[in-house]
């Protein structure tokens, strides 16, 4: 395969890396650069575990192509806490004990993160509404709901 | 009894690396120099392998290894129960997706690649795709020994005396789907030899210490030269309980003496991952005129799919539970459990349950109605206790919640206000109905195998504590609940406990994290090891400074020796640095029945956990679908260890229940699985999800860690036929067929 230098901002920093533009997003972060947060669960944009933001937006990194990525920005789950400081997200999640096995719970919250960037003090439907792509089948959903709550009213108040 | 740490909602330790994406799954691990695994699968579901040549895929540059059944050094066959699943197959494939050869790449490319090089001539045969033609002498035969790999009957009291004295026999036909564990983390890990000349399996399962004997007996390994390390899991459910890409990643790495990661993806998963079984369920019920039940006929074909695995067992307990949470003085069941070309089914969260209760519970309702009595009331009547007996005749010794829990059931404002919940549909055409439902299920292995569990705490030179359990944390939360546990008896403080779990280089054989069961018998190993340790430090301590041990007293942040305070790391510094240990092992042998069911391997179970459900559901009569719009749950978990992830249990098992009644179906056309992804094996999202209450009822079990039972799968039961009697109620649509999807239930509207 044909490699070519894509550079593009990944959790704030700037990257240059040499990879097919053909590959998906997904491996290069978890195969080339070791980001393995981003899960993948379905590889067909259906589960949600691989989500990640591109340009601040939500999308499935299994249906991104790394080509697609160049001079954009994404951010994944390890770029979350800034300066070693946990997103109020992460620690609501741990708190309201939104996480049981886990794997879900990048996505998860990256996927409430676009929320939250977009509308400080969403609805309930719209907090359903934003991770109705991201899969969960441990929890229930019940607590990670109530986590994204709690980090918006954290956010307010902080 | 005054406890510090037992029943608080603790938020779980483990979940600080999961937010912020640091926590590595077995399926994350990469290692220098390291292959791409894959597996070559049947695309057929019964035929004979003519001839096998992998020249063409051992040539194609980037392969390092193609291996078949000749490269298997030891026993071709693995299974919990049974071994009659190939590793590879030889000579015949029995389902779509049977491995037949294996191979390493240099990249996930080239194996793709290599994996299309693989050429394998077979010859078909026909496949046998219902169980009940495959009970048939003249059926073709799967396996040599016949297509029945288990039939078992019991018969307690005299069924046929009491159906003639029955006011009422209803009798009716159920079916039941084949749902999927669906873990977000498919199978998956990394095998690799250490300097030592051990190999080490990476991957994500539910009992590494089995692993480690089917591993080492497929490759004809000395055990000790393999270890297993399972946690952390990307989710179980009873999908990781068998063996899943443990041996093909070991063969893998034996061959190649280099890392090998193999992940299969979620189609790959969907067509060869254990299902819950398939089962038909033919109930004949008779009660008095008063509701109470007087006779119960069942017979249960199961569907086990191409291999054993644990279906003879899940009949059983089937059998065991076919009664629901009810005393029946006469009953007489029969069970099949037999194999046919479907996929294989397996352990899947309820182990045979789900399917009988949603029967029995479908029968109580009918059984209300026909005699013009109170759904509430005709259970509350039947609820089993302790000393009754259960459906299999065995005495009922433990500490049993069914009435305990209905009875919370119908104090919560869902059941009491339901006339009020159902007055206001949101569209004229729709109409709203509650449904009631509750079951038990047994905790642990039951009679014959054996059900231990094992533990070591040792103090550290850090100060803290490490607790070490073989049963893995597949994501259920059982290491802060280990943690709480070891943290009540040691005295000091959650934060201080570290918990080793599912490692078989690090921890103790405890059995599975399965059956409900790693609480129970983990919990109590727990408390023996650390009633060790505590008396470790107090008399190293009164040794060193000279103390009556009396005045010794582990604290939450430290250690009071007469007049003198120290912190831990002062303490582990006094007695480590002088040669004291500071360590023990913990054991608990779960107590048995005194006598076994006559003619049932394995039964009866001793300890229950009884859940209860009320649901809330809205129909549209012109389409048919179901909405879930309120879910109340009564939990019995003997005495609750962590709040938070009791409710976790609930709401979790809730909505798993949820999608077995209303969408998730593995469906199999002549052997083909065609539910492939999730875009049409449809489990609930958020938006599905309606508002949960758990309401908790602590049955204490006094055999059980501070009271505790096993509460990992009756969460998930009786929500089940809940949700399908909440559909009668609404609609008078009678649901005997899982799962009630649109189409179902429109066509029952229609036919009404």
């Amino acid at each position: 395969m044909e490699r070519e230098r894509i550079c593009f901002t990944l959790n704030n920093s700037p990257v240059e890396i040499h990879c097919h533009p053909g590959e998906r997003l997904v491996d290069v972060l978890r195969e080339q650069l070791d980001l393995t947060g981003t899960k993948e669960g379905c590889g067909q944009g259906e589960c949600g575990a691989c989500t990640v933001l591109l340009d601040g937006r939500a999308v499935n990194s299994c249906l991104v192509l790394i080509g697609q990525v160049a001079e954009r920005s994404v951010l994944t789950i390890e770029g979350l806490a800034a300066g070693g400081k946990l997103d109020p997200l992460q620690t609501a999640f741990v708190t309201e004990g939104a996480v049981q096995c886990g794997y879900c719970t990048p996505g998860m919250i990256i996927s409430a993160k676009a929320l939250l960037m977009e509308k400080q003090n969403p609805t309930e439907a719209e907090i359903k509404e934003a991770i109705a792509g991201n899969l969960c089948r441990c929890t229930g959903y019940i607590k990670i709901i109530k986590a994204v709550q709690t980090a918006a009213s954290a956010r307010l108040e902080g | 009894m005054n406890l510090r740490w037992i029943g608080k909602p603790i938020p779980r330790q483990d979940a600080w690396t999961k937010v912020t994406g640091e926590a590595r799954y077995m399926s994350d691990l990469s290692m220098p120099n390291m292959l791409w695994g894959r597996v070559l699968r049947s695309p057929h579901p019964h035929a004979l392998i003519k001839s096998l040549d992998i020249s063409e895929a051992v040539a194609c540059p980037g392969v390092v290894t193609v291996l078949t059944h000749h490269d298997v050094p030891g026993l071709n066959a693995y299974g919990i129960v049974v071994q009659d699943q190939p590793v590879l197959c030889s000579d015949k494939v029995r389902f779509v997706g049977d491995a037949v050869a294996v191979l390493a790449a240099e990249s996930k490319e080239a194996a793709a690649h290599a994996l299309e090089l693989i050429k394998v001539e077979y010859e078909l045969l026909p496949g046998v795709f219902d169980p009940e033609v495959a009970m048939q002498q003249s059926s073709p035969a799967i396996h040599a020994k016949g297509n029945v790999l288990r039939h078992s009957k019991v018969h307690h009291g005299d069924v046929e005396a009491a159906f003639a004295d029955s006011a009422v026999v209803v009798e009716r036909e159920y079916r039941t789907s084949r749902p999927i564990s669906a873990f977000l983390e498919t199978e998956g890990g990394m095998a690799m030899f250490g300097a030592d000349g051990v190999l080490t399996v990476y991957c994500g399962a539910q009992y590494p210490d089995r692993d480690v004997i089917q591993v080492a007996r497929a490759l004809g390994l000395e055990r000790d030269k393999v270890r297993m390390v399972s946690s952390l899991v990307g989710g179980g459910f009873g999908g990781k309980d068998e063996i899943t890409v443990q041996i093909y990643l070991a063969l893998l790495a034996l061959n190649t003496k280099r890392p090998v990661k193999l992940v299969l993806s979620r189609e790959e998963s969907m067509v060869t991952g254990w299902k819950k079984h398939p089962m038909i369920v033919r109930m004949k019920t008779g009660a008095s005129i008063d509701g109470t039940l007087l006779a119960h006929e069942v017979s249960i074909i199961s569907d086990t799919g191409a291999y054993a695995s644990l279906g003879g067992t899940i009949l059983h307990s089937a059998m065991e539970h076919c009664s629901g949470p009810y005393r029946v003085p006469n009953v007489k069941v029969e069970g099949h459990c037999v194999y046919t070309n479907n996929s294989i089914s397996g352990a899947m969260r309820g182990f045979g349950v789900n399917q009988v209760t949603f029967a029995m519970e479908t029968q109580m309702d009918i059984l209300a109605e026909e005699l013009g009595l109170d759904r509430l009331d005709i259970r509350l009547k039947n609820g089993l206790k302790d000393g009754d007996k259960g459906a299999l005749g065995s005495l009922l010794v433990t500490a049993m919640g069914p009435v305990q829990t209905l009875q919370a059931a119908g104090q919560t404002e869902l059941w009491s206000q339901r006339e009020t919940y159902k007055a206001e549909p949101s569209r004229p055409w729709k109409k709203r109905g509650v449904g009631l439902a509750a079951a038990i299920k047994g905790c642990g292995l039951g009679f014959r195998m054996p059900d231990f569990g094992a533990a070591s705490v040792e103090l550290l030179p850090s100060g803290f504590f490490r607790v070490r359990v073989g049963c893995p944390e597949i994501g259920q939360g059982n290491t802060i609940a280990f943690a709480q546990m070891a943290a009540e008896v040691l005295g000091c403080s959650v934060d201080q406990v570290e918990v080793v779990t599912g490692d078989t280089g690090e921890t103790p054989d405890s059995g599975t994290s399965t059956a409900s069961r790693s609480i129970y018998v983990a919990g109590n190993a727990i408390i023996d090891a650390a009633t060790k340790v505590v008396e470790l430090v107090e008399q190293g301590i009164s040794a060193r400074l000279v103390v009556d041990v009396e005045e010794v007293e582990l604290g939450e942040a430290e250690v009071r020796a007469g007049d003198a305070i120290l912190s831990y790391l002062d303490v582990a510094a006094l007695l480590l640095q002088n040669g004291q240990t500071c360590y023990a092992s913990g054991r608990f042998d779960a107590p048995k029945a005194t006598e076994e069911v006559p003619s049932v391997y394995g039964l009866p179970h001793l300890v229950f956990g009884t859940n209860a459900h009320v649901a809330l559901v809205e129909v549209d009569t012109m389409t048919g679908q179901v909405e879930v719009l309120r879910i109340s749950a009564v939990s019995d978990a003997g005495r609750v260890i962590n709040l938070q992830g009791l409710e976790g249990q609930s709401e979790g098992g809730a909505v798993m229940g949820m999608g077995y009644a209303l969408t998730e179906d593995i469906i199999i056309d002549q052997g083909m699985v065609r539910t492939l992804n999730f875009n049409n094996y449809i489990i609930p999202t958020a938006m599905d999800t309606p508002p949960i209450s758990t309401t908790v009822v602590e049955v204490v079990e006094k055999t059980g860690p501070f009271g505790a039972k096993g509460v990992g799968e009756v969460v998930c039961i009786s929500i089940t036929p809940a949700i399908t009697n909440a559909i009668y109620d609404a609609v008078k649509v009678r649901v005997t067929e899982l799962p009630a999807t649109i189409e179902r239930v429109l066509a029952g509207l229609q036919d009404g």
